[in-house]
């Protein structure tokens, strides 16, 4: 069986005062496009930093194509790109400079594939770096992370400051290194990136993971906003519905009802037999809102397997 | 903006120059007592040799009045060092007021709560008025009880009167950086005010040498400076003077609050256009970048060509002025004593030696604290959280910083021990070669004695280092200067870092002193290793 391309056993930094990250086991396959998903402050930073070396685990250990990321630390960069969910302060330094400098240090990066990326991303590397647009400075962390075409690619919220045209692009830069043989841990708080380019989503809050699973397994814990119209002085089966299984938030206004429905349709069906309905629309909520709902009433619903 | 928290921003800069300023003001007042005598006869014969020596100095400092007084002595040897440490504290206030909080963003952010932007920039200049108003106090409390000390009193109303200059000078440089701010790039701004400034206090030095430029002093707040010197007992209090800088400084305002009116947050009033220049998506060819050791100097070039011209400019500057310095003085039989604490050779190799090697070692000291600082920065800005992203190892960081310093220091010491060298030779100051290159490249090993010592700070403390290591510095400067004259005992001398230099230049290399100066850099550097590779970075 390959190497994972990056594990972790019960990787922990604690911070003290409940904060940090607690017992992470985590293992993403070669060639994957990992998204690690967390609100602000659950701790996917400093998973990130731990795997990179930044910080040091207070327990357990990190592992990148099998090699220890305290341990061999200058190993493991070899094979990986990094983009830091803040920028550095280049200061004076053009951005020719920049990628020259830390080219320089990596050795063997390819010109073309340097020119090729700020094209895609329209970076001008003739300007100083504190002259950048927020923008630009991610596109140079992109380039940064991306110039030597790493085996792993560890990405802290990538998109912060691009606009929807470059966020496309990077998407299918994304997409196209995978494709070549890449491996992608990529952190967002931002569903719908994950739903662009993630084969599998770890979800982590508070400091510890609750749930990994592949995209067709969250679009099955994905619930559906239903509004049924009865027909006039037709009786609506309120009580019924309020008893149906995985149905919540029944709301009537006149003849017209809205609901939940957490998987199966069937129980609502049955709930409404013999019921006059003359419309039904179903909606499909959003991941952004899947992800609420899920951080909302995790401790009311059955997590998956 | 609030009051109180504008003056929370300069609390660093309020407590350090307080602190600064009753410590010299003290050291000034007590040191009189040391070294001026017991009878009238012995008083006055140490003042006409103190306006002996302060008539080589006219150049920098108004000529005392009075110097056999407390009064006119802590005038000339404090109060006048004081225009320039509080001009340099204005300046730097200014530039932080001005457009330093722009680039961290915080004017926008005032800005948004509705402030109206000349309210920001007034109630910035209030606050370091407030700021300087403590340190002028702690320059007088210094004073107070240094002359308490020898029984006498000074009057309340010449104190007040050389503070009251003292803050209105202050507050005529901080006016000047804030008006010369608007008017330039923030990169340039920093340059910009300190060539105004420094122009401005040579203009008024200069004046006192050259006639042609008398016509002109008149631009020069310092000028409005000199014309009082109310603590020498028949020393003025120039009302006028005094009014001039303080109407200066209000006008000086209200023009930057207008410019800053009409300019754009980050920009200055006045753009130039930039030139259009091709699109580049290519790393730069320059082979340099692949180099360890060699991109961090080539990064770094313009610095390192600053500081090698300046201390060399400076070395050939002291020797040029060493001829002159000396022989008025040699004829002084009240400073022979003194004298005789250093000269232990040739009397001009003994000279140049304390004089220009005493401040060379403090220069080296602070190209090593300059370097000391990028590293904390870059801990905090993120920088070496980007180096280590790359394959190299901490281990490997902290080496190729160690080695850029090392060869800096030597870049410098080397061009400036060349022009001393040469320059020597051009002033019949026959000095030895051996010695000449041996305290050359003793400055290398200062360099890197306190290099190494901020490397290990920086591992541990690395918001806390520069602040650490430049007072060590300082203090240490001020001891190896004071103790001869204060008499304080030998183990004092010993804490001091420049002491470890010693005198190579008239009595060759120290070795126990080169050797705890390795001793240190060795295990400052091994120390701060074991605490890179363990600690968090950015943390």
């Amino acid at each position: 069986m390959a190497v994972a391309a990056l594990s972790t056993s019960r990787l922990t930094k604690d911070y003290g005062g409940g904060h940090g990250l607690f017992d992470l086991d985590l293992v993403i396959h070669p060639q994957q496009v990992f998204g690690y998903l967390g609100p602000n402050g659950a701790g996917k930073t400093t998973t990130i930093r731990c795997v990179m070396g930044m910080i040091r685990p207070t327990s357990g250990s990190a592992h990148v194509f099998g090699i220890d990321c305290m341990r061999d630390a200058v190993e493991v960069k070899k094979r990986v790109g990094y983009l830091p969910g803040d920028i550095p302060q280049f200061g004076g330094m053009t951005g020719t400079e920049i990628v020259a400098y830390f080219g320089g240090m990596r050795g063997g990066v390819d010109a073309k594939r340097v020119s090729g990326l700020c094209d895609r991303f329209d970076l001008d590397l003739g300007r100083r770096f504190r002259e950048y647009s927020s923008g630009n400075k991610q596109k140079l962390g992109i380039v940064l992370a991306f110039m030597h075409a790493p085996d792993l690619l560890i990405l802290d919220e990538p998109t912060g400051g691009l606009d929807p045209l470059n966020r496309q692009e990077f998407y299918r830069l994304l997409r196209e290194e995978r494709d070549s043989g890449a491996t992608v841990f990529l952190s967002s708080h931002v569903l719908s990136e994950v739903e662009h380019v993630c084969d599998q989503v770890g979800i982590i809050r508070a400091g510890r993971l609750v749930r990994v699973a592949d995209l067709a397994e969250l679009h099955r814990i994905r619930f559906h906003h239903v509004e049924l119209e009865f027909a006039d002085g037709s009786d609506i089966p309120e009580k019924a519905m309020r008893h149906a299984e995985g149905v919540t938030d029944v709301k009537v206004e006149g003849h017209i009802v809205t609901c939940t429905v957490h998987g199966s349709f069937a129980p609502l069906l049955d709930a409404l037999h013999g019921a006059e309905v003359t419309n039904l629309v179903s909606r499909e909520p959003s991941l952004e809102e899947m992800f609420l709902e899920y951080y909302q009433e995790r401790s009311e619903l059955p997590l998956l397997p | 903006m609030s009051f109180l928290y504008s003056l929370r921003l300069t609390r660093w800069g309020i407590a350090g120059f307080s602190t600064l300023a009753f410590t010299l003001t003290l050291l000034q007042s007590v040191g009189f007592y040391q070294v001026v005598g017991h009878t009238p006869a012995e008083r006055a014969a140490f003042g006409r040799s103190m306006a002996q020596l302060a008539a080589q100095f006219t150049v920098l400092i108004a000529a005392p009045i009075r110097p056999d007084t407390v009064g006119g002595y802590v005038q000339w040897r404090a109060y006048s060092f004081f225009a320039i440490l509080f001009a340099i504290w204005a300046l730097v206030s200014a530039y932080g007021a001005a457009r330093g909080d722009e680039e961290r963003g915080m004017v926008e952010q005032i800005l948004a709560t509705g402030t109206a932007r000349a309210d920001a920039l007034v109630t910035r200049i209030l606050s370091f008025a407030a700021g300087c108003v403590v340190a002028v106090t702690a320059a007088a409390v210094g004073v107070v009880v240094g002359v308490s000390g020898a029984h006498e009193s000074i009057g309340i109303d010449s104190l007040a009167g050389v503070s009251v200059n003292l803050l209105a000078l202050a507050l005529s440089c901080y006016a000047l950086t804030l008006l010369v701010c608007q008017f330039a790039a923030s990169r340039y701004a920093t340059a910009a005010s300190a060539i105004v400034m420094l122009g401005l206090f040579l203009l008024n030095s200069l004046s006192r040498q050259l006639d042609q430029l008398s016509g002109w002093r008149w631009l020069s707040p310092f000028r409005y400076y000199d014309l009082s010197q109310p603590l020498a007992p028949a020393g003025a209090f120039d009302v006028r003077g005094v009014e001039v800088l303080f109407g200066s400084a209000a006008l000086m305002t209200v023009a930057a609050a207008v410019a800053f009116s009409y300019r754009d947050v980050g920009s200055p009033l006045v753009r130039i256009p930039v030139a259009p220049h091709p699109v580049v998506r290519e790393p730069d060819r320059n082979p340099v970048w692949r180099v360890p050791v060699l991109r961090d100097l080539y990064d770094r070039r313009a610095g390192l060509a600053a500081w090698t011209a300046g201390v060399a400019l400076l070395g050939v500057l002291m020797v040029i002025l060493t001829r002159s310095m000396v022989e008025p003085l040699l004829a002084l039989a009240q400073l022979r004593p003194y004298f005789n604490v250093f000269i232990t050779g040739g009397v001009y190799p003994s000279f140049l030696g304390f004089i220009w090697f005493g401040f060379a070692q403090l220069l080296i000291a602070g190209y090593a604290i300059a370097q000391v600082a990028r590293w904390s920065a870059e801990d905090t800005d993120g920088r070496l959280e980007a180096l280590l992203s790359s394959p190299i190892s901490r281990r490997g960081v902290l080496i190729e910083r160690a080695t850029v310093a090392m060869i800096g220091a030597l870049v410098i010491a080397a061009v400036s021990g060349v022009a001393v060298g040469i320059e020597s030779h051009v002033q019949s100051i026959d000095l030895n070669q051996g010695r000449l290159i041996a305290a050359s490249l003793l400055l290398v090993a200062m360099a890197m004695f306190f290099a190494a010592i901020g490397a290990l700070l920086a591992s541990l403390l690395p918001r806390a280092t520069v602040g650490l290591l430049g007072g060590f510095a300082f203090v240490s400067y001020f001891i190896v200067q004071l103790a001869p004259i204060f008499h304080w005992p030998t183990w004092t001398q010993d804490l001091s870092a420049f002491h470890l230099y010693g005198q190579p230049l008239s009595s060759g290399v120290d070795v126990t002193g080169l050797v705890i100066m390795l001793l240190v850099v060795a295990v400052g550097f091994v120390a701060s290793a074991l605490m890179m590779g363990r600690r968090d970075v950015g943390a």
